[in-house]
């Protein structure tokens, strides 16, 4: 099947922006019509814009946390009776902070998003969040592996295994559970919770083991490089949500002594303690750190006003805000020895200080951080604000104006300490476009993705310009996954092929053998009751895309 | 090779070092099931028959026992397509905890985390316990030299005792009845504050006695586990107890450390796979493809009971059992309204549809009893000739 889409206008961060036909050749976009054939559809679209599927790098879609937000919380879902695709078989019933696999997946078709990470995959939870991902229909998906507080790590580093062994073991575990990325949730705090310590920042020590934060981040994002990762160490700092965080966060830049490093959920560590309330924004700081460190690439968190559940494995600090929770309800749960969760529902008021600071200090990281290649817009999905209102918050960034009508209903204290006002940059469609779709690629080490280059896999998005930005990114016209349109006009046409992107490796055998031993000690089960086989990703409808990184030859044993 | 016979998963490892009763005795029964069709029929001619049913049939429920991933999908994606509603055997269970923690919410454990690092765990309830899941105690040792203690709370008899003294627990027992148990510990936490606060000046007198003792393990404790099985809990409105139950937990944790490891039986895999696919746990009516949510309304029990009213050929029952249990759910002499439904079942003693069974004869996704671990079970047995999974049968009616 050959598409073409001529008259748009293509945007994709790489080149100049311009107009020009884009054509699809099967899965794939070409530059033009091989050996002279004709089109088998072809689409005219002046006032248009063509840009590649959109990539969410941090969502929370699958997995264990996830759906135990579902189970807490049912009477968030909202009866919608939208029509909805196939026909026949699907539904699309559900409107709620976390809605179920089947509306996640087209409401971010809906949007033009075609890629969608789940960034926190506990080892002994892959399996059930790679289910999950394969029942979310349209987007293809990827997970990072939650490592740095497992207790096995966590005795090795006490003890002082060597580095290698410490590269082997995290090569051996994105293996064995089919992950794409490393992710660290304060490090060591999460089990540090489990003896009942309730603080830990990066200098602190673990009750139980004596190490140090520092210690973790800097062990994994060693190894992270040394096995080639295109992602660097993902991490979600100490401190999570408290005031006076941007300390812990700069020092947990500073723990990886200069290596790649991805703050995650950026918003949520960058507190001050001035202010009237003893609360304030560091924005700034992080800002400056972040446009003086290439190294370094944030994604926001923003947050929106309006309900929603936030869901995370920092136990410490879920546990801390357990008096927020609204409504009052609340899970916890220790994993594994390996991490843990606390799901709290939460509710953010535009009229309540902290609240409106927080959604200010989202605002100015964007505003602050020059390169849109190394900033990411999310929000946490589903901690920050539902997915669902990145269109809103994509006019947020490039109408100042609205962005001003939003400030003026905050809190007056608020408005009087926010340099908001004084921020007049509105970000332009290519910048959007970089921040949601190249830089996501790129950072994820995503060459067939992200942009409307030749050779990419053919997801593409057609927007009708619109003054409007949150009007536009509601709603394309159109949507092609892998060349086969899925989306017109807000009718579903038809399901799609999904891959699951993951890291492939040569695994150590002799780690093998050490884990599977020391896997029943600690555990109780065999690795191999936990180990993902790779053809379970595969099915008719769902492929494995590997990306090959590079690592050294060897074994940690002598 | 993973055993499937109950939710805790044991493996090839495990099932060398240690015998179990449970999986002896399912394996003997799932070698002696009837796996003959009592009527006669080729499989597409049944599937007709079948199909014109539910065509013409004004409501459908799917029930049964869900064990597996695979089929808890295409159970549920038959589900939308007849606008039936869909609640499994094992609900009435589930639902004590789910509307405890709708309510309230909890804190929680998982097996390999209680057995590396809980120094004392409160197990409620009685010897079915055991008799469910034989291996639990070995499950919860480990090779940790630090005094581990077990309080069995409910109705324990010496067999009970011993195998978990067998394991390793430093075994204490307190007869009591089960529904007291919220109150009584909410008492004891208050007198284990206390002596805790004595301990200096009364630690020898206290350890004299057997009740105090047992208040000074849990004053010490650092991180206590609180196990039950909600199948076992026969008291009226059980879900209050869990909830009592759960706060208690919540109290602890403000001072130490303590979690709820509420045990489920293989049900809870179509509980999660129906909440990742609908937002909801089960006990959903499909409405044009919209799932509706009413844990009263949506039981199974119910949906009998209404069913009961009307001309038998407007009800179809699709009764899905994928469990080696299969022998009693759904009987005439336990369920008597079914009589007025016309009845399609999908089981291993099948009137209409011999079906392999998850995990024994076919492979499946399973999780375990804390909900944490999802499993990838290949079959245990060869399975009988021409039977085949729920899945191809739920497939078949689909389409």
């Amino acid at each position: 099947m050959i598409t073409r889409l001529s008259g748009a206008m293509c945007i994709d961060g790489v080149g100049a922006s311009q107009v020009r036909d884009l054509v699809m050749d099967g899965e794939t976009l070409c530059s033009e019509s091989p050996s002279g054939q004709r089109w088998d559809a072809e689409y005219d679209l002046p006032n248009h814009i063509v840009v590649a599927g959109g990539i969410d790098l941090h969502t929370h879609i699958g997995g264990g946390k996830v759906n135990i937000a579902r189970l807490l919380l049912p009477e968030f879902v909202q009866r919608e009776r939208t029509p909805l695709l196939e026909s026949d078989r699907f539904i699309t019933p559900l409107s709620s902070p976390v809605p179920g696999t089947i509306e996640t997946g087209r409401r971010y078709l809906e949007m033009g998003y075609t890629a969608c990470f789940e960034p926190a995959v506990l080892p002994a939870n892959a399996r059930h969040a790679h289910a999950e991902m394969a029942d979310t229909p349209w987007l293809d998906t990827g997970g990072y592996l939650l490592l740095g507080n497992e207790r096995l790590l966590l005795e090795w580093i006490r003890e002082g295994v060597s580095q290698r062994q410490i590269n082997d073991y995290v090569a051996w575990m994105v293996q064995a559970h089919q992950c794409c990325a490393v992710k660290v949730v304060n490090a060591g705090g999460i089990d540090a919770f489990k003896f009942n310590q309730r603080h830990m920042v990066v200098d602190d020590k673990h009750v139980h083991f004596g190490i140090t934060p520092r210690q973790i981040l800097k062990a994994l994002s060693i190894a992270v490089e040394s096995l080639g990762f295109a992602h660097p160490l993902h991490v979600h700092c100490s401190n999570l949500g408290m005031a006076g965080n941007i300390a812990s966060t700069l020092s947990t830049i500073d723990a990886v002594e200069g290596r790649r490093l991805h703050l995650t959920h950026a918003q949520y560590h960058c507190y001050g303690i001035d202010g009237p309330h003893g609360y304030s924004s560091a924005a700034e700081r992080l800002a400056d750190r972040v446009n003086a460190n290439p190294n370094l690439t944030i994604d926001v968190g923003q947050l929106q006003f309006g309900q929603t559940v936030t869901l995370s494995g920092d136990t410490m600090h879920q546990f801390a805000n357990r008096a927020l929770a609204r409504p009052r309800k609340a899970i916890f749960q220790d994993l594994e020895c390996q991490a843990g969760c606390g799901v709290l529902p939460f509710r953010y008021r535009q009229d309540q200080y902290v609240h409106g600071l927080l959604w200010t200090i989202g605002i100015e990281l964007f505003l602050r951080v020059n390169d849109p290649l190394r900033i990411f817009l999310t929000t946490d999905h589903p901690n920050g604000a539902p997915f669902t209102s990145y269109p809103h918050l994509i006019r947020l960034l490039m109408d100042y104006d609205f962005r001003m009508s939003v400030f003026s209903r905050l809190h007056p204290d608020v408005q009087k300490s926010s340099p908001l006002p004084s921020l007049v940059r509105e970000y332009s469609l290519e910048e959007i476009i970089k921040m949601t779709r190249l830089g996501p690629a790129r950072a994820l080490g995503l060459a067939n993705r992200g942009s409307l280059q030749q050779g990419c896999i053919a997801d593409v998005v057609v927007y009708e310009r619109s003054s409007n930005p949150e009007e536009m990114f509601s709603k394309p016209r159109m949507v092609f996954r892998r060349g086969k349109l899925v989306y017109r006009d807000g009718v579903l046409l038809g399901d799609a092929d999904k891959a699951t992107i993951v890291a492939k490796f040569e695994t150590d055998s002799q780690m093998d053998t050490l884990l599977k031993s020391l896997w029943r000690n600690r555990y109780g089960y065999s690795t191999e009751l936990i180990t993902v086989r790779a053809d379970e990703l595969v099915s008719s409808k769902r492929s494995i895309e590997w990306t090959v990184f590079k690592r050294a030859a060897g074994s940690f044993l002598p | 090779m993973i055993c499937p016979f109950c939710s805790l998963l044991c493996d090839a490892e495990d099932l060398r070092t240690i015998s179990c009763d449970r999986r002896t005795d399912s394996l003997a029964k799932v070698a002696s099931l009837r796996r003959e069709p009592s009527r006669e029929a080729e499989a597409e001619v049944g599937l007709s028959e079948a199909k014109r049913a539910l065509q013409r049939a004004k409501r459908v429920l799917v029930t049964g026992r869900i064990a597996s991933v695979e089929t808890a999908r295409a159970a549920i994606a038959f589900a939308i397509q007849y606008n039936a509603t869909i609640d499994c055997a094992e609900a009435g269970h589930v639902f004590k905890n789910v509307l405890a923690l709708q309510r309230s919410g909890m804190h929680s454990v998982s097996i390999a985390e209680a057995r590396d690092h809980s120094d004392l765990f409160i197990i409620v309830g009685d010897d079915r316990m055991l008799h469910s899941v034989p291996r639990m105690p070995a499950a919860f040792a480990n090779y940790s030299p630090i005094s581990r203690t077990v309080l069995l709370l409910g109705e324990f008899g010496p067999d009970s005792i011993r195998k978990w003294k067998g394991a390793g627990f430093d075994t204490w027992a307190v007869h009591c009845d089960l529904k007291n148990v919220p109150m009584a510990l909410s008492q004891w936490a208050r007198w284990s504050d206390r002596v805790s606060q004595d301990q200096a000046k009364s630690k020898e007198e206290a350890e004299r006695s057997h009740a105090s003792g047992l208040l000074d393990r849990m004053a010490r404790s650092a991180y206590t586990t609180v196990l039950w099985c909600a199948e076992h809990l026969t008291m009226e409105h059980a879900d209050l107890w869990v909830e009592r139950m759960f706060q208690w937990v919540a109290t602890r944790n403000e001072k130490s450390r303590c979690a709820a490891l509420p045990w489920t039986s293989t049900d809870g895999t179509f509980q999660q796979v129906c909440t990742w696919q609908t937002g909801f746990p089960g006990r959903v009516a499909f409405r044009d493809g919209v799932p509706e949510y009413d844990p009263l309304q949506n039981a199974y029990e119910q949906w009998l009971e209404r069913a009961s009213r009307i001309a038998a050929t407007e009800s179809v029952v699709v009764l899905i059992d994928e469990t080696a249990s299969a022998t009693t759910f759904l009987q005439p002499q336990t369920i008597p309204q079914l009589k007025n439904s016309a009845v399609i079942e999908l089981t291993g003693t099948s009137e209409w549809f011999p079906t392999a069974i998850a995990g024994i004869e076919t492979g499946a996704g399973l999780f375990r009893a804390d909900q944490t671990l999802l499993a990838n079970v290949l079959p245990t047995i060869e399975p009988p000739v021409d039977c085949k999974p729920a899945t191809f049968w739920l497939e078949g009616l689909s389409r």
